[in-house]
């Protein structure tokens, strides 16, 4: 692969991996405040019926891609460290 | 380096006896005779005996076959290998934690009754028992982590002491009938049934003795006789106790210790509270000692992180293994009652005798030429009947519909998913592993997508506000593009 793209994808791995982490996050953090009815969350968004559905949803969501951004970061690292190594 | 093989038949039947003579007898039969089978208890007790029994013949087959440290994990080991050997050291793990929980918690008990015959300490007592449970729990892991050796198999003269004077005092006193008893038998044998399951674990301490074969003195004869021996002069001596305990008992209490405080005086029963906390104790040490033993076994295959194998460096014991060990334990000892850790630790040993007997309708098939010192009898009925038992054994409480047998059953389903998913993930690889969270952000990226279309044009009765919208597309673009770079990643040679 030549080196240019090399560099963009780090960096787009990097990018996309931090967004991706924080989405994730936030997604659990948002399952929790849905099920502690945190402002009235639960009516504002008139999902009283579906509330476990809904968490459940976010929580599987959240985690997965807290999990893939982390890996993305990771690689990141990674490679970095790989580069330490050959120079 | 080997262990010297230095203990003879007697011993071996000392160590077997020690095994199964522990803190379950002082708390088991309360629930079960309570709670389920009325007096019909002795019944449960007997039909508990008769099934160990079958299932001992298993163990000695294996036990004279492959004479090594290990177990149940070495016979699944040899006959099934990969995940059926880490599924049976899993489930080995969590008996012992649950079992380690409900010695704990018998300990809370049994010095509660002690403080309960001195009026004023009572009161102050009860309020703290959850605290006095993880204070033991804490006290023990720290002890093992220092290396403290047990005086277990020491115990099981005194014990056998104190049942043959309880048992006489108890025929001196004179039995009720069981015709009058405070509970009447129930009317069906599902009742049995599910006491015999909630009071098994007062049998299968026995099989320490596998777990021991290393000291013993020509193992391949002397340890399925020592089993056998045991586990027919267990049935017996446990028959007895009960018969007296509900033949005397006046009322609803920790039974044994209401037994002998009606036969032996207040004496009595503050005896067998002594005699309970010391079993639970030596109990709860004995399995933090095998949980962590199992951890690093399972680490040393590769099937659990390594960081288990760390040892300390001054006392040169797994505290790692010890420490995690005891914070599960902790955790059920503080959140489970008693009922349910009963079932609990019951259900995880009794899924262990079933895979052993599978083992050893799997070896007789595998390896027909295996040197076997002792051979099961009636084969191949005896294990066929050991997992039939088994599984009868598990399904009758939940057909009595015992909220905490249920429960249990439920928790150990959920508690096997995750084992399943450990063993996937770790079998796995971290490159497979990547590529398949790739695939997973992939498809959830879609999938937002398309519901996002599906709201927008009105086909799911679905509305989104702008600000929900712009999330949910933001969500859909950065989980397929992170889904790409993670399955394109560069990987040796995955598949």
């Amino acid at each position: 692969m030549r080196p240019s793209i090399e560099v963009a994808k780090k960096i787009a791995a990097m990018v996309i991996g931090t967004v991706q982490t924080t989405l994730g996050g936030l997604a659990v953090v948002f399952a929790y405040f849905l099920h502690i009815n945190f402002l009235g969350l639960q009516e504002n968004l008139n999902v009283l019926e579906f509330v476990p559905l809904f968490m459940l949803i976010l929580i599987i969501f959240g985690l997965f891609s807290v999990i893939s951004g982390l890996y993305l970061l990771a690689e990141r690292e990674k490679s970095a460290q790989e580069e330490d190594y050959s120079t | 380096m080997k262990m010297k093989r230095e203990l003879g038949l007697f011993s071996a039947v000392m160590m077997g006896l020690s095994g199964s003579i522990g803190f379950e007898v002082f708390v088991l039969m309360d629930y079960a005779y309570f709670g389920l089978a009325g007096s019909s208890l002795v019944l449960a007790l007997l039909l508990g005996g008769l099934i160990n029994l079958l299932i001992m013949f298993s163990y000695c087959e294996l036990s004279a076959a492959i004479p090594e440290v290990g177990g149940e994990y070495t016979y699944t080991k040899a006959a099934y290998g990969g995940f059926v050997a880490f599924a049976s050291g899993c489930l080995r793990w969590l008996a012992s934690v649950f079992g380690a929980a409900l010695a704990a918690l018998t300990f809370v008990r049994q010095l509660s009754y002690f403080f309960s015959t001195t009026p004023g300490l009572e009161a102050i007592f009860s309020a703290s028992m959850p605290l006095v449970a993880i204070i033991a729990i804490v006290i023990l892991a720290m002890l093992d982590i220092k290396g403290a050796r047990q005086a277990g198999t020491m115990l099981v003269v005194l014990f056998l002491a104190i049942f043959a004077i309880f048992l006489a005092s108890g025929f001196w006193h004179g039995l009720t009938p069981l015709n009058i008893l405070p509970k009447s038998a129930p009317d069906d044998l599902s009742g049995v049934l599910a006491a015999t399951a909630y009071v098994f674990p007062m049998f299968f301490g026995m099989r320490a003795l596998v777990a021991g074969a290393s000291q013993i003195k020509n193992p391949e004869k002397n340890v399925p006789r020592a089993i056998l021996l045991s586990a027919l002069l267990i049935i017996p001596l446990y028959c007895g106790i009960a018969y007296v305990a509900v033949g005397v008992t006046p009322g609803e209490g920790p039974l044994l210790n209401l037994a002998a405080h009606e036969t032996m005086g207040v004496a009595g029963g503050i005896l067998f509270a002594i005699a309970g906390m010391v079993a639970s104790l030596s109990a709860l040490g004995t399995s933090i000692s095998v949980q962590s033993s199992i951890a690093r076994g399972m680490s040393r295959d590769g099937y659990l992180p390594k960081i288990l194998l760390l040892v300390h460096r001054r006392f040169g014991t797994p505290y790692i293994a010890t420490i995690l060990g005891s914070l599960f334990i902790i955790f059920f000892s503080a959140m489970g009652p008693v009922e349910f850790l009963g079932y609990a630790a019951s259900f995880g040993s009794i899924l262990v005798f079933a895979v052993v007997s599978l083992s050893l309708l799997k070896l007789r098939k595998k390896k027909p030429h295996l040197k076997r010192a002792f051979k099961a009898p009636l084969y191949p009925l005896t294990p066929v009947a050991g997992v039939a038992m088994s599984f009868v054994l598990l399904m009758s409480p939940i057909f009595v519909g015992d909220v905490n047998a249920i429960n249990a059953l439920m928790s150990g389903w959920g508690l096997m998913a995750l084992v399943l998913l450990t063993y996937y993930l770790r079998m796995m690889g971290r490159y497979r592993l990547r590529v398949a969270i790739g695939g997973m952000s992939l498809g959830m990226g879609i999938f937002t997508a398309i519901l996002t279309y599906l709201s927008q044009a009105k086909l799911v009765p679905m509305t989104l506000s702008s600000g929900s919208l712009y999330v949910l597309i933001s969500f859909s673009i950065i989980s397929i593009l992170a889904g790409v770079l993670n399955v394109t990643t560069r990987t040796p040679k995955i598949f």
